[in-house]
């Protein structure tokens, strides 16, 4: 599983943290609030209740009292309802068999045996408070407190509370968020400035005095940067000095052959022939440095420009002595593109040359776009490429397997692989294909051409 | 007969391009230093310099700014470096033309002819005594460039590239046109026209930076306008 982003951890924790001391507090306030209002009420109830108690006994004088009416003259309003139980009966001011049947049996009991008592219960599924006070002569007068009301008002504050706690939490992850993006940002700095060496421009660094926290990161960066860059440098110095020190030599060698090739009319034909040789391979050899120097550039990026591809293209074709009618461009196609030149004209060489030594010849260039892609597509009607071989004819120093290729052995392996460099030098790619009807096509797909 | 000093200080490469040269029909004379190059080439005037740009003491981008401080003797550095900055600086120093090591023979004669013939009779292309452009004045005839007036130093193959554009005034020419005839390349180095008309542009225009004559049509090539 892909672990999440320090900056998704980061919030994450805000968030909980805000939302569990959020919560913390609203249940906390919660109760303590609860506990408060409702001992209060309590008090209130007990009071109410004696008061009451008080009076329906004093109304409990002579021989047949009416109970009813003495119950009826209380001040109880519409949430205390008093009722009375003597000699096992139940009086209220009205038929209401409900509250008595919601007094508990214990309660009653324990009033019965002279102790005042008060309970928590449910009436009607609405919760209530029974106080209970025994009178004299066994009776025992109850007064329920309904406490819908307060309960109602611990809905609005539990409600209140929620609303607090999940507002918190919020401002938790909006501060966790805005928080490790500030946290962040050097980290962001380094980002770019990797990127930045990426792409080829080793001369960024990151100030150390700019975050101070990020000090001891900034002084490696810059470090591993000078020490890249300098091994950079040494890798082409001595890619320099290789060149120079093959190329001089060759021109020495390509000189002075020239002076005996001169000559050659005068030579016996042994020598002739050994003249020849040395001439061939002198050349060979110099297409080997030029390419092997290529070769060793493949760390460079493309050097873009805008070029016209398609003259670039028919360019490649004269110097070969290719007719230049046989490139085509597809309908539409912009033919300035964005593109390394001198990359892009040796791979169309390379791909021509190649066609003329292993398939007889170019018979098409093709130009073309297929989605964000520019391709470049190379025609032969030789014997084709042979299936095992389509990927590793790429690789360095694989030369074609036909006994002719061989033979004429002027190549120096290199030339696809270089069609490869320079693709992967546009983010691109070399495929070699069948061409419909026989032969070899050779497709280049470059990638950000049209911009 | 066509006078080439080659100015190499690897003995055997210098020995052999004299031979290989003068097989070609040139009267070549070498030089091992910059020094010595120059000081022959005060004595007497070979028509076309190969420079070397490794050289002892006094380098080759140093030995051309000295050549070119003299005179606009047709110059081509051939060099085993092939590093953008080399080439571009060597032809900012006044080169002509740029060769990478190993060179033919048959090439490095073609080469050396194309610049002669440019440099000779500076311009077949003017017949026209002037081209106006504002404030810039060319007189292909007399091989003279003014500019508000003032005579402005140029190069045989500076002048042949302002001649060029200014024959097709308005029009873009590609890199490759240019390339074709000012320097009779069919397949060249592109990089010889930007550095030959960024050397012009520093010579003709007010702020080479925002040019307004000379100006690059990104893409297809350059063109002189008004």
């Amino acid at each position: 599983m892909k672990p999440f982003s320090l900056r998704t951890r980061v919030t994450a924790g805000f968030t909980a943290g805000a939302l569990a001391l959020s919560a913390g507090m609203a249940v906390t306030s919660y109760e303590l609030i609860r506990r408060s209002l409702l001992s209060e009420r309590e008090r209130g109830a007990v009071r109410s209740a004696y008061y009451n108690a008080t009076i329906v006994n004093g109304g409990l004088v002579g021989a047949e009292p009416d109970v009813v009416d003495v119950l009826r003259s209380l001040d109880t309003g519409t949430e205390r309802r008093p009722v009375l139980r003597r000699d096992d009966a139940w009086f209220s001011r009205n038929a209401d068999a409900g509250v008595t049947e919601a007094i508990p049996a214990p309660l009653q009991a324990r009033v019965a045996a002279g102790l005042p008592t008060m309970q928590r219960i449910r009436v009607d599924g609405a919760p209530a408070l029974v106080v209970g006070v025994p009178l004299a002569g066994g009776a025992a007068f109850y007064q329920i407190d309904s406490l819908r009301e307060l309960d109602r008002t611990f809905q609005i504050v539990a409600l209140a509370l929620t609303a607090v706690a999940v507002i918190l939490a919020g401002a938790g992850a909006l501060l966790g968020s805005s928080i490790s993006r500030y946290i962040l940002r050097p980290v962001a700095g380094v980002a770019s400035a990797a990127r930045d060496i990426a792409s080829g421009n080793l001369g960024a660094r990151l100030d150390p005095a700019t975050e101070p926290d990020l000090a001891v990161l900034s002084v490696s960066f810059n470090d591993m940067v000078d020490r890249l860059a300098q091994q950079l440098e040494r890798d082409r110095r001595f890619a320099a000095d290789v060149a120079h020190e093959l190329r001089s030599p060759l021109q020495t060698l390509a000189a002075a052959g020239s002076v005996v090739a001169a000559r050659r009319g005068d030579l016996d034909a042994r020598t002739a022939t050994a003249l020849d040789l040395l001439t061939a391979e002198i050349a060979r050899f110099q297409t080997l440095v030029n390419d092997l120097l290529e070769l060793a550039r493949a760390d460079q990026p493309a050097r873009r420009e805008h070029v016209d591809v398609a003259e670039l293209a028919r360019q490649a074709c004269r110097s070969r002595r290719i007719p230049d009618g046989i490139v085509q461009v597809e309908d539409g196609l912009p033919i300035i593109w964005h593109v390394d030149r001198r990359r892009i004209l040796q791979l169309l060489g390379n791909l021509l040359d190649n066609a003329a030594r292993h398939g007889g010849g170019a018979t098409a260039v093709r130009l073309g776009r297929s989605g964000d892609l520019c391709y470049l597509e190379v025609d032969d009607e030789g014997p084709g490429v042979d299936p095992a071989d389509k990927t590793v004819i790429f690789d360095r120093f694989v030369r074609g397997r036909t006994s002719v290729a061989r033979a004429g052995g002027d190549g120096t392996g290199l030339g696809l692989a270089l069609v490869a460099q320079h693709a992967a030098a546009h983010h691109g790619t070399a495929v070699a294909t069948a061409r419909p009807g026989g032969g070899a096509r050779f497709r280049v797909e470059l990638a950000g051409c049209l911009s | 007969m066509t006078s080439v000093l080659v100015i190499e200080d690897d003995d055997r490469i210098r020995l052999s391009l004299v031979l290989a040269l003068e097989d070609e029909g040139f009267t070549a004379q070498g030089a091992a230093t910059a020094e010595e190059g120059l000081l022959t080439q005060r004595r007497s005037r070979a028509d076309t310099v190969l420079v070397d740009l490794m050289l002892p003491g006094v380098d080759g981008f140093e030995c051309i700014r000295r050549l070119r401080h003299h005179d606009d003797v047709p110059i081509i550095v051939v060099s085993a470096r092939d590093d953008t900055h080399d080439v571009v600086a060597a032809l900012e120093a006044g080169a002509d033309d740029y060769v990478v090591k190993p060179v033919a023979v048959k090439e490095l004669s073609a080469r050396l002819r194309a610049l002669l013939r440019r440099a000779r009779g500076a311009v077949t292309v003017g017949r026209v005594p002037a081209l106006v452009f504002g404030d810039l004045d060319i007189r292909p005839e007399a091989g003279e460039v003014r500019v508000r007036g003032e005579l402005v130093n140029v190069t045989r193959t500076e002048f042949r590239l302002l001649c060029e554009l200014a024959e097709h005034a308005g029009r873009v020419l590609s890199r490759e046109q240019l390339l074709r005839r000012v320097w009779e390349y069919e397949v060249g180095d592109e990089r010889l026209v930007d550095v030959h008309v960024g050397r012009l542009r520093q010579k003709i225009e007010v702020d080479s930076a925002e040019p307004r004559h000379l100006v690059t049509v990104r893409g297809l090539g350059y063109k002189l306008q008004r």
